[in-house]
């Protein structure tokens, strides 16, 4: 951890998009810093570059311009294969659509995320099972995603983001998918997982109750995000 | 084991899934081009081994000659058979012939031979269908069978031969009178070559229509299983005084087993199409798997993985149904091989061609033998295949943005 315990810093983060002979200029300029087991939840009209935003913090999507370090480390310097090996260990990503991986169980989907780091140790194992245990599918391990409903799959997204201990989750609209009362259990589920594995969550969402619940907030808009 | 691996294993057996479709399909087609593969070289290599023993049972595995007429052939044979690898070495005398019974011709060859030697270089024996070696003397023949029906001769029937001593002698004003002799026996060696128009004599006879004197036109030699001829030939070679030299089988019939083996090359890459055709089912099956997949191959992305082994995991599924389907194309293949002739045999008695089988393709039982060579080549041409079949779907996918995949609907 780094000095002040921030884990994630971008400076004037800047995303540029062809758009047939204009160019959209999605993210202007985003300023970013993010404490150690702190939360905070990004709202913003549809389109104005949540998920793009989100995907640069990964390191998913290249930068146009800005800085980004994880744990004070200037990622840019990294190769695209350190910096793939870095982002299994430092950032657990869950999505609106859970993308789960329907040929294989519950459990191989969760370990799956280990896999990426190497063979897969008896901890990692007891680890799955932990994790199934705690956001509650002990007994659905042995499903395939298929047999699993919206919320069920959610969980399973969870348990797989925060398998490798990821210093970051980055949530873009995790309960999209899933009606009200699911929602809100969910999101329950993610803040206290975040809060007992002391990692910092980055939330994007539509709906404002979640947004209030988070340690900060802010609205992406115009290119820029704003703290309320 | 990898997560590439892993997940290519998956994907192709999924848990507690039925065995997709899609991958039953492609592992068929691979299977079905090895099985043929196997099937007919197979049956090719058991011809060619066939005819291979055919051709050294009547001729030898190396013939002695000097190119003239030979006289002290017993010093020879004697020379030779102090060689550990010569098993019989025996004088013969060769030519062509007229034979006419009741004013019906034919111009077979003829092999004059000693019988009480000549057991060791041809199984006289076993091509006998009627009468015995020690029937031949010098007033009698054997006649190979389709012969002997041309001629419309059965045993203890009378021919007349004429030489082409008879014709030598008339441009001298000599009347030399056809040689009438007994027919003693019919043979057939299965080599239909031979089976259509031959004769055999004794050397004596041959000498005779030949007027050879004491003289032979070669020796026959057969050499034990495991001698190469060609190397026993270019030793022989080397030791003989010239104009004596050895010549072997294979070089007395390169022609012909050049073609053989042009026949057994076009069909393995003839029938290498299956196992092309079929990679082409396995490449358009695994792009759609990638096209199908493209929002967990994001994911895969987010999760860390690098885009050379997402690509891996596609080639793999590529090498998989190789392996998977060349293995069942092993054992199909060999099956089919083992249970040949009863395959055969049911579906001559469901056409009712059984006659015609035996008539037209001189079998009964159909030979069969598998290469190693052959073997491996048929695998490492269909494991490769395979790879390669999975290296365009690999590309795609390695190639796929993880940001764009984790966006497409
Ligand atoms: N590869 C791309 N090429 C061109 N334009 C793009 C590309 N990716 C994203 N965009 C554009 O960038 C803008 C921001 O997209 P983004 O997905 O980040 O929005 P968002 O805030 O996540 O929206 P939503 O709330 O609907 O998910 C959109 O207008 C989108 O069309
Ligand atoms: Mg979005």
């Amino acid at each position: 951890m780094s000095k002040n315990g921030v884990v994630l810093r971008a400076e004037g983060l800047k995303k540029r998009f062809p758009s047939g002979d204009r160019v959209l200029e999605v993210l202007q300029g985003v300023d970013l810093e993010l404490r150690a087991g702190e939360s905070l939840s990004i709202r913003g009209e549809s389109g104005c570059g949540k998920t793009t935003l989100l995907h640069l913090i990964a390191g998913l999507e290249p930068r146009d311009e800005g800085r980004l370090f994880w744990r004070d480390q200037a990622v840019e310097t990294w190769s695209r294969s350190r910096l793939a090996g870095e982002r299994a260990r430092f950032i657990g990503m869950i999505f609106q659509a859970f993308y789960l991986i329907p040929e294989i169980d519950a459990r191989a989907n969760v370990l799956l995320a280990a896999r990426m780091l190497g063979r897969p140790k008896a901890d990692d194992r007891e680890r799955v099972e932990g994790l199934l245990k705690r956001v509650g599918l002990e007994e659905r391990g042995h499903h395939l995603p298929a047999r699993l409903s919206g919320g069920e799959r959610q969980r399973v997204a969870i348990a797989r983001a925060l398998l490798n201990r990821p210093a970051v989750i980055l949530a873009d609209e995790p309960t999209g998918n899933l009606d009200e009362t699911t929602g809100d259990a969910i999101l329950d589920l993610l803040l206290e997982l975040c809060g007992e594995e002391g990692a910092s969550l980055v939330l994007v969402t539509h709906n404002p109750l979640h947004a209030r619940r988070t340690d900060r907030r802010a609205v992406l808009a115009h290119g820029g995000l704003h703290f309320d | 084991m990898s997560w590439y691996l892993y997940l290519a294993l998956r994907q192709l057996f999924p848990a507690g899934k039925r065995f997709p479709f899609i991958t039953l399909v492609s592992v068929a087609g691979v299977m079905l081009g090895v099985a043929v593969l196997i099937i007919v070289l197979g049956v090719m290599n058991g011809f060619g081994e066939e005819i291979r023993r055919k051709v050294v049972d009547t001729q030898g595995h190396l013939r002695v000659e000097s190119g003239q007429i030979l006289y002290r052939y017993q010093e020879v044979i004697a020379e030779l058979e102090q060689r550990p690898e010569v098993v019989a070495a025996v004088p013969y005398a060769a030519g062509m012939v007229m034979v006419q019974h009741a004013n019906r011709p034919a111009f077979p060859l003829v092999q004059g031979i000693d019988p009480a030697a000549e057991q060791g270089v041809m199984p006289l024996d076993d091509f006998l269908i009627y009468g015995r070696p020690e029937d031949l003397d010098d007033d009698s023949v054997f006649l190979s069978v389709f012969l002997a029906r041309s001629l419309g001769v059965i045993p203890g029937g009378e021919v007349e031969i004429y030489s082409p001593l008879l014709l030598e002698r008339l441009r001298q004003d000599e009347i030399l009178l056809p040689r009438s002799v007994r027919v003693a026996g019919l043979f057939e060696t299965g080599w239909h070559q031979i089976d259509e128009n031959t004769v055999i004599t004794t050397l004596r006879l041959m000498q005779d229509l030949y007027g050879l004197g004491d003289g032979v036109h070669g020796i026959k030699v057969r050499l034990r299983d495991r001698d190469d001829p060609d190397t026993v030939v270019a030793a022989l070679n080397r030791e003989l005084e010239p104009p004596l030299r050895a010549i072997s089988w294979l070089d007395a019939n390169r022609d012909f087993l050049f073609i053989l083996q042009l026949e057994k090359n076009v069909l393995f890459f003839l029938l290498l199409f299956i196992v092309l055709v079929s990679a082409f089912a396995i490449t358009s099956s695994l792009l759609i798997t990638v096209v199908r997949k493209t929002r967990e191959i994001g994911l895969l992305g987010a999760l860390g993985a690098r885009p050379w082994q997402v690509g891996q995991c596609f080639c793999l599924q590529g090498l998989f149904i190789g392996i998977c389907g060349t293995s069942l194309g092993f054992a199909f293949g060999f099956l089919a091989l083992h249970f040949r002739n009863d395959i055969i045999q049911t579906f001559a008695r469901l056409t009712q061609s059984e006659a015609a089988l035996v008539r037209f393709y001189q079998f009964s039982v159909l030979p069969a033998e598998t290469d190693p060579r052959d073997l491996f080549l048929i695998a490492a041409a269909s494991l490769v295949i395979s790879t390669l079949a999975g290296l365009i779907p690999a590309w795609r996918a390695a190639r796929l943005d993880p940001t764009e995949a984790l966006r497409s609907e």
